[in-house]
């Protein structure tokens, strides 16, 4: 009776639950204000990975690409590269920020995108536009290495590496999110405010909650700053929430300027929330505040009335981002449930060296399977084929039909959420997280109680 | 008719080439927007790419297949339900999807023999299928995999399956469109003829360049079932692999959208002999005229005219109460490819709202000239539209409602426009007489919104209207309505179910015998 680890031993995807390092780049791209990316490549690259962004934000919001044709595959495509910047810069004055994120057609092709970064700063950028404030970031994101979560891990490095300087000291600490929702910023933003404690936030997307105006605004963009990003460097510290996904931008900021970096945990949970809160009284020495104890015990309140009546050993399959996978396998054995299926969508292989993971193989006492390169065939053939018995399925949209077929309840949490609304409003993390999650995951339970006719009148008394 | 010059265009010259405003007795020959031209980088066009015309539009609808794309799993998910194109043969298409998932190895080291596996995995996994589409990616395009020649293997070691290969990497083209003609020829070439189909009515097509968004293929299928027709093979939508491989033995190709399948119907022509007709399953016009056509086609016109009367007294009266409210409003018709066309003038017809402008992503000339042919004068047309020209647009034309996708629909929403979704429908199928009273239903439920209205009202400012607990679209709708029109008792609102199609898959038809033949 133990936790395992192990790589799904098929080499074929059936139904990824990940896309490919540039959608998670371009994710990170619309978190930072005057900021346009080209993604480099076909169209495709960009035209679908707008669609789900904006299928789960329910907005819009700009990236560009340098509409890559068979000519410029056959003898590169660096020329589309200058005229897609030149061409952006044009057309929209505000735009001072251009990360150019590579593909897989791109790396392959091997054009030197950092080559036409240098000409283009010495050449279109003092001739066209002088005085004019232009940063060009390449970031490398090829398709067939990692996923879209390394591919947000390696964005979030890539532009403050390029835009960190230490110049002064600050109190201001730096807090890198990771692959969140508008809710979770604005529930993150909230922590900082009663402790008050001041942060450079990657990646102020609040704003994608945007609201339709009488005098009709038009696009949704990220408030993160290239002030933001310059001041990284001058923190107090850093805490990266998630370690697969900011982590390399904190150990850069640490390794380069010495600003101490704390990586996780992933404020899920109880716990976890208590662990964030000591590390930003550690940090910035600001002690924890009345109101979030009393915000905490509202949070406590509410899950009692749920864990031993509801949540006791109901068996759980989770799937989605690595942190997300992990904070919420920890957050439901508090529960009292088990996670007996974990599946990560990607072969990062420091997996093996995660301490949460280490610490799940090590005190988890009934049976429980992390996967790793996982797909949706892992779950959905051990339920049809291998008798896996589930009472919940904790995943994004992607892995609908599973639920709805094999009438599995299920809570959408993660990235796309599409299938549900307005669940990007809603917070996962911190105790507000913790009361939204817990009483989500109840109220699917009910209902599917009731839809199944399964004990429906243990409620006429609750 | 000038060319438009947007303002947000002024600094790239040659998009000035791309728009024009249909202007009074003008003659389209003069001044067609350019189309199916390279896009220019950085203006934030909403084209795709020629991986997903192959594989998203025309080879995934296709049932009883297991859809492999060979490359990194990014092009595999971000082109999986992502579209509507439903099947009856539970959604297999919709739910599963399969990706090579080259990694950075196999780029160095060649990737046919991680493909070999995918083949096989994916076969064992699915026994009860045994066609495969298998669909080249930008990445196993460049390190130059030999797609077909392990496809070839594996057919050679499992007999009893047959893989299609459909080499359409992203790039290969501006746009979706050079995947729409890839898979088309590849299809006729490597599949066509190789089973031979059991012929069992006197009056035999293929249904082509259909998709079965929402079910407009079962609806249509349903009218040719009646006429006694046999649907030998639908090229795509809820098509099946093994009656597209016997495409060759129809009497007649019916085609719908011409921009992504008329490749295949011209070349069935070529080598088979097969006419095309052109028909449209949107409007009531151009559909009874459709099914006239084919019926005149094998003498059968009454079964045709039968449908027609019978559909027509069913739903008209219903479409006809939803063209009293829509007379007039305004419509950016904004689609991908060839409903630019499609529905210009039958919207204007049978529902009386006004194209304001065309546009069209993918589409070439031709699509350019049937569309600004049939819009209303003083329409914009924009070949392959950007982000900023869409907005201007929007913005000088005011328009009631917009047909386009989901992202540029948010974008509308923004700027007070409600959108419907002209790729994927609302609440579809938008084909066949019913379904057609279903698109002006959503379109009247669009712009009657009372929601509209409170998104205008600023509460800071405006003076707001106190004791109104509620407005319904009817209110709304009706205010400037005569009273013959508000108590017409013959016109009435839809009637129909939430689900129109379902019901057609159990559905029983009359049995036309066919006749001796001495063949």
């Amino acid at each position: 009776m133990s936790c395992e680890l192990k790589q799904k031993e098929r080499v074929g995807t059936i139904n990824p639950i990940f896309t490919c390092q540039p959608a998670g780049a371009q994710y990170v791209s619309i978190g930072v204000k005057d900021c346009i990316g080209i993604v480099h490549g076909g169209q495709g690259c960009v035209m679908f990975v707008r669609l789900l962004i904006s299928q789960h934000l329910k907005e819009s919001f700009e990236i560009a690409s340098s509409s890559l044709h068979e000519d410029a595959a056959v003898f590169g495509a660096l020329s589309r590269v200058e005229a897609a910047v030149d061409v952006l810069l044009m057309r929209y004055p505000h735009v001072k920020v251009i990360p150019i994120i590579t593909t897989c057609s791109t790396e392959v092709i091997g054009d030197d995108v950092d080559g036409v970064v240098i000409k283009l700063n010495e050449g279109l950028l003092q001739e066209k536009y002088a005085g004019r404030e232009v940063h060009l970031i390449p970031i490398h994101t090829p398709s067939f290495v990692g996923s879209m979560v390394s591919g947000y891990d390696v964005a979030v490095r890539d532009f403050v590496r390029y835009f960190a300087r230490k110049d002064k000291t600050s109190v201001k600490i730096n807090l890198i999110t990771g692959w969140v929702n508008p809710g979770d910023v604005t529930a993150l933003k909230h922590l900082l405010t009663e402790m008050q404690i001041e942060a450079n936030v990657l990646f102020e997307i609040e704003s994608f909650d945007s609201p339709l105006m009488p005098d009709g605004n038009s696009v949704s963009y990220g408030n993160t700053t290239i002030d933001d990003l310059t001041q990284t460097g001058n923190a107090l510290g850093t805490i990266a929430l998630n370690r697969y996904e900011g982590g390399k931008a904190a150990a850069f900021l640490e390794k380069e300027f010495d600003i101490p970096a704390i990586i996780g945990p992933t404020p899920i949970g109880i716990r976890n929330t208590d662990t964030f809160l000591q590390n930003l009284k550690k940090m910035t020495g600001k002690s924890i505040p009345e109101s979030l104890v009393r915000e905490r015990g509202i949070a406590i309140d509410a899950l009692t009335d749920l864990t031993h009546l509801f949540f006791a050993d109901k068996k759980v399959a989770i799937y989605g981002n690595p942190d997300l996978v992990i904070g919420l396998s920890e957050f439901c054995l508090d529960l009292e449930m088990k996670p007996v299926l974990l599946l990560l969508g990607d072969d990062n292989i420091s997996y093996p060296d995660d301490p949460r993971i280490q610490a799940l193989k090590e005190k988890v006492d009934y049976e429980m399977e992390i996967i790793t390169n996982a797909d949706f065939w892992e779950l959905e053939n051990r339920i049809k084929n291998e008798g896996l018995e589930l009472d919940l399925i904790l995943g994004h949209s992607k892995g609908r039909f599973i639920a709805i077929d094999n009438d599995i309840p299920m809570v959408r949490v993660g990235f796309p959420t599409y299938d549900r609304a307005g669940l990007y409003r809603h917070p996962i993390v911190g105790y507000a997280g913790a009361i939204w999650l817990a009483e989500e995951i109840t109220n699917t339970l009910f209902t599917d109680m009731e839809h199944k006719h399964n004990k429906e009148w243990i409620l006429n008394v609750w | 008719m000038p060319y438009h010059e947007f303002e947000c265009s002024k600094c790239i010259p040659e998009r000035k080439q791309h728009a024009v405003i249909k202007g009074p007795g003008e003659d389209l020959t003069h001044a067609l927007p350019l189309g199916h031209l390279n896009t220019i980088p950085g203006s934030i066009s909403e084209r795709g790419c020629a991986y997903c015309g192959a594989k998203h539009v025309i080879g995934t609808p296709m049932k009883d297949v297991i859809h492999l794309s060979h490359g990194p799993t990014g092009c595999t998910y971000d082109t999986w339900q992502t579209k509507r194109y439903i099947s009856d043969n539970d959604n297999f298409q919709l739910k599963y999807t399969f990706a090579s998932d080259v990694k950075e190895k196999h780029i160095v080291f060649g990737a046919e023999k991680v493909l070999k596996q995918n083949i096989i995995e994916a076969f064992k996994a699915f026994p009860d299928i045994k066609r495969m589409t298998i669909y080249q990616t930008c990445a196993t395009a460049l390190i130059g995999d030999d797609v077909d020649a392990i496809a070839e293997e594996v057919m050679e070691e499992m007999p009893e399956v047959d893989i299609f290969v459909c080499n359409s990497p992203g790039f290969a083209g501006p746009s979706q469109s050079g995947g729409h003609h890839k898979i088309n020829i590849a299809w006729i070439k490597k599949k066509v003829g190789t089973v031979e189909p059991k012929i069992t009515s006197d009056y035999v097509i293929n249904y082509v360049g259909e998709y079965n968004i929402q079910g407009d293929q079962e609806v249509m299928l349903d009218y040719f079932k009646r006429m006694g027709v046999q649907v030998l093979s639908t090229f795509t939508g809820n098509g099946s692999y093994d009656e597209l491989r016997g495409m060759h033995r129809a009497h007649l190709n019916v085609l719908e959208c011409a921009r992504s399948a008329e490749y295949i119907c011209n070349e069935l022509k070529v080598k088979y002999g097969i006419p095309r007709l052109d028909i449209e399953g949107f409007g009531f016009e151009p559909l009874s005229s459709s099914l006239r056509k084919i019926g005149l086609f094998f003498g059968i016109e009454e079964r045709a005219q039968a449908i027609i009367d019978e559909e027509t007294a069913r739903w008209k009266p219903e479409l006809d109460w939803y063209k009293e409210r829509l007379k007039g409003k305004k419509v950016c018709l904004w689609p991908g490819g060839s409903k630019l066309w499609h529905w210009a003038h039958v919207i204007h017809e049978e529902m009386g709202v006004e194209v304001v402008s065309v546009y069209t992503k993918f589409g070439h000339q031709g699509d350019m000239e049937k569309g600004i042919a049939r819009c209303e004068e003083g329409a914009l047309a924009v070949d392959d539209p950007n982000e900023l020209e869409g907005l201007e647009a929007m913005m000088t034309l005011k328009p009631d409602v917009i047909f386009t996708g989901k992202r540029p629909g948010e974008v509308a929403k923004k700027i007070r426009v409600p959108y419907l979704n002209a790729h994927a429908y609302h609440n579809g199928p938008y084909k066949g007489y019913e379904g057609w009273v279903r698109f002006a239903r959503d379109i009247y439920n669009a712009i009657y919104s009372p929601i509209h209205q409170l998104a205008h009202l600023d509460i800071s400012k405006d003076e707001i209207p106190a004791g109104a607990g509620f407005q319904t679209a009817k209110m709304l709708s009706d205010l400037n309505l005569s009273e013959e029109v508000v108590s017409s008792s013959t016109l009435r609102q839809y009637t129909g179910k939430y689900d129109s199609v379902s019901s057609l898959r159990t559905k029983t038809y009359p049995e036309f015998k066919k006749k001796e033949r001495s063949e």
